[in-house]
């Protein structure tokens, strides 16, 4: 069967195509559009995954789209009557917003696509978030957990997963919680009044958490309280989901927290009000994380399964997962490399083929590499109009690895692009991992971000452990960079560019067979160095989405500190007399 | 003009050109005069606004980047990198000086602004670059270049009570004076016998934009009140029976026969 997912309308849309079992094409529209978590229908990344598979519209069999709109309208529309009247304001927004569109889009979906609306199918949000954690993984039974934001009215489900020998495939939902009463909403209602973006700022917030102290915690837990079942319920007093779409916090939250952080206003660790907002961050997390382990370990006694995984929006908090997988009795943790909405149009295809439509189920190749392939005659051509060195070699791996111990910072094209926020080695940024001073080079130079967010390791799997303190499982959970663990103290010093300032990272640890080429290349500089470590950050600018083309990647290079750019076997150097050249030469 | 400067006459020509065109915004300028000196008089609403264009500079540059990677000139490409350059560093100046007027300024700023404020370029004014050919997008950037060159022009003409702002419109104005030149040029260079057809062209499609703006501004108004109507008029028994409901629902974990039941 040909089944192309779809996910898309909220934030990070993105499309995925299953034939035959087998996911084939899986792309963001962010990566398509280079509009940063473009929410718009998915249509670019439905034409190139139809291309890539040499399909038309009308080769499918189905399209299943991530969520149903009639359950999102049912609980959009109940929200507004719970509130009234203090939810006039939102109410024309909300219904503009779901009648305009959202709430037609079987129709919408068979319009662009050009085809019956008899084949496009809806299921669940959380149906998808668990297909997307559970049938991607190298797994015959799990516990399954997904948690965010919302969806239709689920905000968090704990269930399990089957795949039998006789390849057959099963996803049971044992209970869920319901809106308004969400782990992700809260964490975004944090994240709001520390002045970041909502469904983009929060992994900054985790990473301000590691500077502060949780002595707000007892505050944080008069916002989020258990109950006497294992869950936990939301003081809506203290938040404004539906007067206050954007931000979520009421004026109750900033009575007790104090005055929120503008979003203009610079955190400064040193002040007392940076320590504040520090300390809250770290409150947040630490509830947050507090509230995932105890779920996990009463699901883990209830089901006595030995392997999780773990879906939606809130698996892309590293330090809970490491959390979990510690603490709650799971031997093993998988976390797909797009737990987000993104990841849910793979879901929701594998969902259908496995669940829906009965096919047997197949193992799904373990690499987040679904994407467009670049073109590195492209970039030979563009350097050489721009006058910039660039040349073809087949030592690529040995001059790389040269340059980055020279310090040299380099920018890595290689292979199909990931599905999912990571960077996990083939649109990456590379640096070597030693100093202190090469993060804010490239914080100062490249990626124009705030002091107190990390940068990202990735580690040879061989080596992992001599570097890092992995947990059992914890390699796995490193696979996709979603656990973050601690450094060996004896290599903080020797790893202080990706060593966070609690004495963690957020590792990838790569396998051979998943990328041979970077772990070449970790390889080589570790023939170097000693180390073969490097520092991985996602090859994007602030504000950009990560880069899928040469065009893409050559123009960042061209704009910010990059010393050398390599995209298969070709490499473009930055010469320092081309750099001042590249600013001035047209003015 | 630089390297590919053959444009002597091009500035004294694109100014012909746009004659007609600035006069009804020089007049339509005259007439908000004392809306924008009101405006711009407070220091926080003032703080607000430049901390709002420093946006949509940064998005206008990030949109010049995507036209420098999707076309196949390489003179555009350099251009278009050096012209995003200069938008990131004008987003830079808006934000360093809206931030420096937040700190001076007492009080709190209401959040929420006017999008007829922006300057002329409005982010590019949500262009599909991967559609757009290089002489359009030339024209189109030279009329929004511009646009807000005059926006510009005019903000700086208010502004006498405060120098550090006046003269940050000036820089970026002088700027945007480049910019001007340099797209008429390579518009020129490119499509020598059709540049006034597709200014022309260009300037059709910006009023067709002004339009869809101001269309869906209205049809949203409608639909606000239409809807805010129905949801005092019609709504309140529904309300209340969903509050009933409401209050019934016990906290925590709702099973799956439980959520079958609802």
């Amino acid at each position: 069967m040909k089944i192309l997912g779809i996910s898309g309308h909220y934030h990070d849309s993105a499309a995925a195509l299953v034939i035959d079992g087998m996911p084939v094409a899986a792309v963001q529209e962010e990566r398509l559009s280079r509009h940063k978590n473009d929410a718009g229908f998915p249509l670019a990344a439905i034409e190139w995954c139809l291309d890539h598979a040499g399909l038309s519209p009308d080769d499918l069999d189905a399209v299943i789209f991530y969520e149903k709109p009639t359950l999102k309208f049912d609980r959009v529309l109940t929200g507004m009557l719970q509130g009234w009247p203090g939810s006039w304001r939102s109410y024309p927004k909300a219904m503009k917003n779901m009648l305009g569109e959202k709430l037609w889009v079987r129709g919408l979906i068979a319009s662009q696509l050009g085809i019956g609306t008899r084949r496009v199918h809806c299921i669940e949000h959380h149906q998808s978030h668990a297909a997307a954690a559970f049938l991607t993984a190298p797994t015959q039974e799990a516990a399954i957990i997904t948690a965010d934001g919302v969806g239709e009215w689920a905000t968090l489900t704990v269930g399990t997963g089957t795949k039998r020998a006789d390849g057959s495939s099963e996803i049971r939902m044992l209970r869920e919680l319901r809106f308004p009463h969400s782990l992700g909403l809260f964490y975004s209602a944090v994240t709001a009044y520390l002045g970041f973006a909502v469904n983009e700022g929060e992994y900054k917030v985790m990473g301000l958490a590691s500077y502060g102290q949780p002595t707000r915690i007892d505050d944080m837990r008069r916002l989020l309280r258990p109950t006497a079942d294992g869950a936990f319920t939301l003081d809506l007093a203290f938040f404004d989901f539906l007067g206050k779409v954007e931000s979520g916090f009421s004026d109750r939250f900033v009575a007790l927290f104090g005055p929120p952080r503008k979003r203009w206003q610079p955190i400064d660790l040193r002040s007392e009000q940076g320590r504040r907002f520090a300390d809250i961050a770290a409150s947040a997390q630490a509830l947050l994380e507090e509230v995932m382990v105890g779920i996990a370990t009463d699901l883990q006694r209830e089901t006595g399964m030995r392997d999780l995984c773990l879906g939606g929006g809130v698996a892309l908090n590293g330090v809970a997962n490491a959390r979990i997988l510690r603490e709650a009795g799971f031997a093993r943790l998988f976390v797909p490399s797009a737990p987000g909405d993104a990841g849910c149009a793979l879901g929701a295809a594998l969902y259908a083929d496995r669940i829906m439509f009965g096919q047997p189920h197949k193992p799904v190749p373990d690499h987040p590499f679904w994407g467009p392939k670049p073109d590195e005659a492209t970039l030979l051509r563009i350097a050489q109009e721009d006058g910039i060195p660039a040349a073809r070699s087949e030592q690529v791996i040995e001059e790389v690895a040269d340059a980055l111990a020279a310090d040299k910072i380099v920018g890595w094209v290689d292979g199909a692009l990931e599905y999912g926020p990571r960077a996990l080695g083939h649109r990456s940024i590379l640096a070597a991992p030693h100093y202190v001073a090469m993060r804010d080079r490239l914080n100062r130079d490249i990626k124009y971000r705030e002091e107190f967010r990390p940068f990202a390791p990735v580690v040879a799997a061989e080596h992992a452990d001599r570097f890092f303190e992995l947990p059992p499982g914890g390699a796995r959970l490193a696979r996709f960079m979603s656990g973050v663990v601690p450094v060996r103290p004896e290599w903080q010093s020797r790893l202080a560019g990706i060593t966070h300032v609690d004495g963690t990272a957020r590792v990838q640890v790569l396998e051979r067979d998943m990328e041979p080429r970077l772990h070449a290349l970790l390889e080589a500089y570790g023939r170097r160095s000693g180390v073969p470590v490097l520092l991985n950050t996602s090859f994007n600018l602030a504000g950009e989405p990560i880069v899928n083309t040469v065009s893409e990647a050559y123009s960042t290079f061209r704009r910010c500190g990059i010393d050398l750019l390599v995209a298969g076997n070709v490499c473009v150097t930055k010469p320092r007399v081309v750099r001042a050249q590249i600013l001035e030469n047209v003015a | 003009m630089g390297a590919h400067g053959l444009q002597g006459d091009a500035p004294r020509e694109a100014a012909q050109q746009n004659r007609s065109v600035a006069f009804f915004g020089d007049l339509f300028g005259m007439i908000l005069w004392p809306v924008h000196r009101l405006i711009w008089a407070d220091p926080q609403r003032r703080a607000r606004k430049l901390l709002e264009f420093a946006e949509v500079e940064a998005s206008g540059g990030r949109d010049l980047v995507r036209a420098a990677e999707l076309t196949h000139d390489p003179v555009l490409r350099a251009r278009y990198l050096v012209h995003a350059r200069d938008e990131a560093r004008h987003a830079d100046m808006f934000q360093a000086r809206g931030r420096a007027l937040r700190k001076d300024a007492a009080g709190e700023a209401k959040e929420g602004l006017a999008d007829w404020m922006a300057p002329g370029e409005r982010g590019m004014e949500g262009l599909d670059m991967s559609r757009e050919k290089d002489a359009d997008l030339l024209a189109f950037l030279h009329l929004s270049e511009s646009a807000a060159a005059r926006d510009f022009a005019r903000y700086a003409r208010v502004i006498d009570k405060d120098p550090a702002t006046r003269i940050l419109f000036q820089r970026i104005l002088h700027d945007e004076d480049e910019h001007k030149s340099y797209t008429h040029g390579e518009l020129r260079r490119i499509a020598p016998r059709r540049t006034r057809r597709i200014l022309w062209w260009a300037r059709l499609r910006r009023l067709w934009k002004a339009y869809l703006r101001f269309a869906t501004a209205l049809a949203g108004v409608i639909a606000g009140v239409a809807l805010t109507l129905q949801f005092f008029l019609l709504l309140p028994p529904f309300a209340w029976m969903a509050k009933r409901n409401a209050k019934r629902e016990k906290p925590g974990w709702v099973t799956v026969d439980e959520r079958a039941a609802r």
